[in-house]
């Protein structure tokens, strides 16, 4: 897995990331953890304890709501949903996320072009 | 196997009690250490499915769970707060207790208006028909008593309350049906024959439930 600095770079985004989990249908702690987990291509893994604090935060913020399945075997899984506002939320944060990136790309790579502020002209 | 799947239950219990020990009891607290343990214990049968015997996998497992440090503090935070809060002003409590008057007024009403056509001699199918009432009035008057906060207990989540009153409106439907169906038809046989189909139903929910549940005592 990657270093620690870049996972501190995606640790900003856990609740978009779980947004889009949510948003593709509802599922519970350990299957969540295990889809980012292939979702990043085995490159990346949100640790539980990010996860579960993530759940009470975007829980009390309103952008996800709760209820327990109906498993009779062995324990029920507590599962989470997106609401409506978790939907606005997390099309809002990737329109974010698009302008960030490209603005990024080009402080970060971009070659700088223009010859008038050069030094000693 | 069955043996195998105790002791794992038990020591995922230990070890989330342990994480959580000496902070004030409240629903949340409750319900996480529910979540906690069946997470884990998934996580931990997935290991072993790779190949780890249980004690590797449910070291690994614990260990890969991160710094809860943040969420103990949470929990301690909620239970602080939980100990100055009375138990029965929480919202589910009222929605509990307006449940249980209805569930009784419905019932009751429906054991009035037996009793009142009884005495209005009418025929003893008619009689038995408001029982339907009672059937009603104790489905909701079960489901009202699970999801209630009591000082001693823990609100039983709402499907598995919603089963337990499903299961004994099913049990009173029989009894319903049992007498109806046996009055109107004046054959003992069949008030038995229409009593078994719903009751049995009603019957193995019923121990499927209790076979099936977790214990909701407080300060474990």
């Amino acid at each position: 897995m990657a270093s620690n600095i870049s996972t501190d770079l995606i640790r900003g985004h856990t609740d978009t990331i779980i947004l889009n989990v949510l948003q593709q249908g509802d599922s519970y702690g350990y299957q969540i953890y295990k889809t980012i987990i292939a979702l990043s291509g085995n490159q990346y893994e949100l640790k539980e304890a990010t996860l579960y604090t993530a759940f009470r935060r975007l829980e009390k913020e309103g952008y996800i709501a709760s209820y327990w399945g109906d498993e009779t075997q062995g324990g029920r899984r507590k599962y989470y949903r997106i609401t409506d506002t978790g939907m606005q939320r997390y099309k809002q944060n990737k329109q974010d996320w698009h302008f960030a990136k490209n603005v990024l790309n080009r402080l970060i790579e971009g070659g700088i072009q223009n010859e008038e502020n050069e030094p000693g002209s | 196997m069955k043996r195998m799947n105790q002791d794992l239950n038990q020591k995922i219990r230990s070890y989330v009690d342990n994480l959580f020990a000496g902070i004030g009891d409240s629903q949340q607290l409750y319900e996480l250490k529910e979540e906690l343990s069946i997470n884990l214990k998934e996580k931990v049968i997935d290991y072993k499915k790779a190949g780890m015997n249980e004690e590797e996998a449910f070291k690994e497992a614990v260990s890969s769970m991160g710094d809860l440090s943040g969420l103990v503090e949470d929990m301690r935070q909620i239970g602080q707060d939980q100990t100055r809060k009375e138990v029965y002003s929480s919202m589910t409590a009222r929605v509990s207790t307006v449940g249980l008057i209805t569930g009784i007024l419905i019932g009751l009403f429906g054991l009035l208006t037996m009793a009142m056509l009884y005495f209005m001699k009418l025929p003893l199918e008619a009689v038995t028909g408001p029982a339907i009432f009672i059937v009603l009035g104790g489905a909701l008057i079960a489901y009202s008593l699970l999801t209630r906060e009591t000082n001693k207990k823990y609100a039983m989540t709402k499907v598995r309350a919603m089963l337990y009153g499903l299961s004994v409106g099913l049990i009173l439907f029989s009894l319903f049906t049992a007498f109806t169906s046996g009055f109107a038809t004046g054959e003992i046989f069949i008030g038995i024959s229409s009593f078994m189909v719903f009751f049995l139903a009603g019957f193995g929910l019923l121990l499927g439930l209790l076979f099936t549940g977790t214990d909701r005592k407080k300060g474990r």
